[in-house]
């Protein structure tokens, strides 16, 4: 506390308002009531990836420019960015808070962007040693199991993949075409996983045929088991097995195996998944006339979004509301199928409304080939002995797939039944650490923060309204003139620009606003983060209302 | 060395021959070229200065009042709107007793929009307690800034000078230029008894209860009282040493006027030339400039005018519920002191011309003394 002045006379009175000495005993800290502080959320992307994808902080590092740490952290959470930034159904984007702005990030695009640059730069991914002494079979060469290995891999656990096939892909390899994901994209990618680690893959070893759970249990530390979903379910239709009828995978699979394929002039597919609309989409392709056939409306249907749109560009055919009842066949020549008509009834246990028979209302079509893709289902048989089971599909408890056998863990369609990518390497990633932590006794980890933003939050004046930028795209007439891939990608400055519009919600990016605005110079700006300085912030909040993401909080003193 | 230059540039010279170190100024026509040159003479080591760039008049006199309490000779321009986004801290700067000088064009304030001249502006600004000085050449505009910063960090006072949008600012004349060399010895560089010093930290401009304020207004007023001879010495040593000096005001054949006009501005030019054409038909009439406005020079206008017969007031501006604001300032210098019957004359508002003609309409008319309102006289109103 300064000195109290007394002047002699009015004199030595200073001609201005002045303190007589220096004000440090009364900081303007003092008279804070409330006090910001840095307080990252999750942005509302990351919630809505099932991998957990941290997006906002790889956009970040790309719009710094560092190409080769955004890879580093997304390959945090998917060790397949290059697929699913091709065949995603990106959740994400349905919660990206720019969403609710102008339009939602295109963050598959930028994932692709990443990944594939991942694979173009070898160098980055160094192959980690084998440093654990237990070692962990992966069964299923699909994305549940090679995210499994990488993970295990990555933490030194050496791991044998065993696959059924001759090569490692699994679904990814004979379900999706090529011109979502080419082949040669996908071997980089199960080239890159295998060379990451202490990786050893056994092919041809189907589990139940040529690998044995029960003996795998005893010879390996722990098991994962990935297998998918390998059979095609029936129509149940009196005739489905015979001349024309052809199950829509296994035409898939000699479609991706590149084997000439002739479905003939008219083709109907009989189902509303990915699936369906792939098969639709490569009969187009083979010269056909499509119609897909699906029990119920458009609403309803499971395929991706993106993916129906395609179907229709590129000149697939819809009927909804309709299902094979009868299938008749002369020794040659078209086949005639007499589809029932459906009328939506009351809600399944899947939430959507049930079709059932609309009354004696038929038609019927006449076709070269009907391709049956209604879905697929798992066989029990390789370990329905060993393992709880839910149905067909292997009983898992929580997240982290846990199964009835302590040493065996399953993740995939297998536990899941039919899902996606996105979802198969995320339990392929949360098994492997639930198995690091049991072979390692490391701790659990603690809860996930999952404080999260929307659109009120966000400072939008510090943002100017535009569009997503869509993915360059080859011709029509090109796309369906082979199996060339559709989207060609972005560029660096294509890249740069879509990444430039994230919001980074909840996020600090290093913007400067809270530095420059604060009135007291109370914001101390370090190498990588900032820092108030409480002495001088008088808790006036400026910094939180010129944050444009949110990412700073207040509490109030003393509470 | 001698150049044919605006107005405008008068001022930035005028600046520069002072050796200031910080300029803040936001554009605005009319006044936007003084700056402009004040700039590229920043940007090219013509003048040693810190041009700080901002986005409101309000902030170019915000960083003036920064700077000058850091102890910096500070100089900012401006005009009409933007004098009006400054009256704020136009007031900060006379209690904080900060030297500041400033330019102001005068500029007719909106709506409807103009940006032609009169005072109102500028005048709007009186009981502020800046000093105000109106020029009415590029001469005098030069050499005012010069002394303005010597009468501003003399007496702690900011210091307005004042001309008129267009008529001069934007018009050409011969201009001596006044070299810094030249100037330094007549105006050394400011040093500040007080100032912002982070090695001697103080508040500045804090609270002040009821037992002290009354005192710092006090002084304020000494100050502006004391200015006067201060403006008066300022001006003399600067003829001793230039050979140019302007006085407080300027009359002009007034020893044996009978008749007397009032003026400020380039209406004074032109109403000298006016006197001149009546003077030779035998009229004996006379003029006074008003150049100092605030302080109010109250002495010299008693002296010119108490010997006369009548006075008029030729006023540029307006106080609307009362008259023109030079003739209630006149009147009031002469209450109780001499009986010389003043007349009102309101013209040129929004930058209208003041011709020679509409001049000697005045005189005419204050000499017949027909049709005469007491107070208040438009001249030129078509309504």
């Amino acid at each position: 506390m300064g000195e109290k002045i007394t002047f002699k006379s009015y004199k030595e009175m200073p001609i201005c308002a002045m303190s007589g000495a220096d004000m440090t005993y009364n900081l303007t800290g003092s008279w804070r009531n409330v006090r910001p502080y840095y307080d990252f959320k999750v942005s509302p992307c990351r919630l809505g990836c099932p991998a957990m994808e941290n997006i906002q902080r790889y956009i970040f590092l790309l719009t710094q420019e560092k190409y080769e740490e955004a890879w580093r952290e997304l390959m945090e959470a998917n060790p397949m960015p290059s697929v699913t930034g091709r065949v995603c159904f990106h959740p994400c984007m349905e919660k990206c808070t720019r969403k609710d702005f102008d339009q939602a990030i295109n963050i598959p695009a930028i994932e692709r962007s990443i990944g594939d640059r991942g694979l173009d730069n070898p160098g980055w991914m160094k192959k980690a040693p084998a440093t654990k002494k237990e070692t962990v079979a992966v069964v299923g060469g699909g994305p549940a199991g090679l995210s499994a290995a990488y993970y295990l891999a990555r933490r030194g656990y050496p791991v044998t993949i065993f696959e059924a096939d001759a090569v490692l892909g699994g679904t990814l390899r004979w379900g999706i075409p090529e011109y979502r994901l080419p082949n040669d994209v996908l071997d980089r990618v199960v080239a890159q996983i295998v060379g990451s680690g202490p990786i050893t893959v056994k092919t041809g070893a189907a589990l139940g045929r040529d690998v044995d759970l029960a003996k795998l249990e005893k010879e390996f530390a722990a098991v994962f088991v990935g297998v998918g979903l390998s059979r095609s379910r029936p129509l149940g239709v009196a005739g489905e097995e015979g001349r024309g009828i052809e199950r829509g995978l296994d035409f898939l699979r000699r479609v991706n195996g590149g084997e000439p394929v002739n479905p003939g002039r008219s083709v109907a597919v009989v189902g509303g998944g990915n699936t369906a609309m792939d098969v639709a989409r490569c009969a187009r392709r083979a010269g056909a006339e499509v119609t897909v056939v699906y029990r119920r409306t458009m609403n309803e249907m499971p395929a991706i979004k993106d993916e129906i749109e395609e179907a229709e560009h590129e000149g697939v055919r819809f009927r909804f509301l309709a299902a094979p009842k009868s299938i008749e066949r002369g020794a040659s020549g078209p086949l005639t199928v007499v589809f029932q008509q459906m009328k939506l009834g009351d809600p399944d246990e899947s939430g959507r409304r049930r079709p059932v028979p609309d009354g004696d209302a038929t038609f019927t079509l006449s076709v070269n080939t009907m391709f049956t893709a209604i879905g697929e289902e798992a066989d029990a048989a390789p370990f329905g002995k060993l393992l709880e089971c839910d149905g067909n599909l292997i009983a898992t408890k929580g997240e982290w797939g846990e199964t009835s056998r302590k040493k065996i863990f399953a993740g995939g369609d297998v536990a899941t039944g039919a899902a996606s990518v996105v979802e198969a390497v995320a339990a392929g990633r949360k098994a492997a650490e639930r198995i690091s932590r049991m072979l390692s006794g490391e701790p659990e980890p603690a809860a996930e923060e999952t404080g999260t933003i929307s659109i009120e939050n966000i400072n939008t004046a510090y943002f100017t309204k535009g569009k997503r930028l869509l993915v360059p795209r080859i011709p029509l007439d090109e796309a369906l003139a082979g199996y060339r891939e559709i989207h060609t990608g972005y560029d660096d400055r294509m890249l740069r620009r879509e990444a430039d519009r994230c919001f980074s919600c909840g996020v600090c990016n290093f913007c400067d606003n809270c530095w420059v605005f604060c009135p007291d110079v109370a914001v101390r700006r370090l190498e990588a983060e900032y820092e108030f300085d409480y002495d001088f912030c008088k808790g006036c909040l400026v910094c939180v209302i010129e944050c444009p993401r949110c990412a700073i909080s207040t509490r109030e003193e003393g509470k | 060395m001698k150049k044919v230059i605006m107005g405008n540039h008068a001022v930035s010279y005028g600046v520069r021959a002072s050796d200031v170190k910080v300029i803040s100024a936001y554009p605005i026509t009319p006044q936007t070229q003084v700056v402009e040159l004040l700039s590229e003479m920043c940007a090219n080591g013509e003048l040693d200065a810190k041009f700080i760039a901002v986005e409101s008049e309000h902030s170019a006199l915000t960083a003036c009042v920064g700077a000058s309490a850091a102890g910096s000779r500070t100089f900012t321009a401006t005009s009409s709107q933007g004098l009006l986004l400054m009256h704020e801290i136009i007031h900060w700067a006379v209690g904080a007793r900060l030297p500041i000088v400033m330019s102001n064009v005068n500029r007719a304030v909106g709506p409807p929009w103009s940006i032609w001249t009169d005072q109102n502006d500028s005048l709007s600004q009186r009981d502020t307690g800046w000093l105000q000085i109106y020029c009415e050449s590029n001469q005098e505009v030069q050499d005012t800034i010069v002394q303005a910063f010597k009468i501003a960090e003399t007496v702690m006072l900011p210091v307005m000078i004042v001309l008129d949008a267009f008529f001069l600012s934007h018009t050409f004349e011969i201009v001596d230029i006044l070299e810094p060399e030249a100037v330094r010895p007549f105006l050394p560089p400011y040093r500040p008894a007080r100032k912002i010093d982070t090695a001697d930290p103080h508040s500045f401009g804090n609270l002040a209860g009821p037992g002290e304020y009354f005192e710092l207004r006090y002084m304020i007023e000494k100050a502006m009282e004391d200015s006067r001879a201060v403006i008066e010495r300022t001006d003399r040593e600067f003829e001793e040493r230039f050979g140019r000096g302007y006085g407080i005001v300027k009359p002009y054949r007034c020893d044996d006027a009978d008749y007397v006009l009032v003026t400020s501005g380039t209406v004074a030019s032109t109403t000298r030339a006016v006197v001149d054409a009546m003077r030779a038909e035998g009229i004996k009439i006379g003029s006074l400039k008003v150049r100092v406005f605030r302080p109010f020079p109250f002495d010299e206008v008693r002296e010119v005018l108490s010997k006369a017969k009548k006075v008029g007031v030729i006023d540029r501006n307006i106080s609307f519920g009362h008259h023109g604001i030079f003739y209630q300032e006149v009147k009031s210098a002469l209450y109780g002191r001499t009986n010389v019957p003043v007349t009102g004359f309101i013209t040129g508002l929004g930058g209208r011309d003041v011709t020679p003609a509409v001049i000697r309409g005045i005189a005419e008319k204050l000499i017949a003394g027909t049709n005469l309102e007491p107070d208040i006289n438009w001249i030129g109103v078509k309504i």
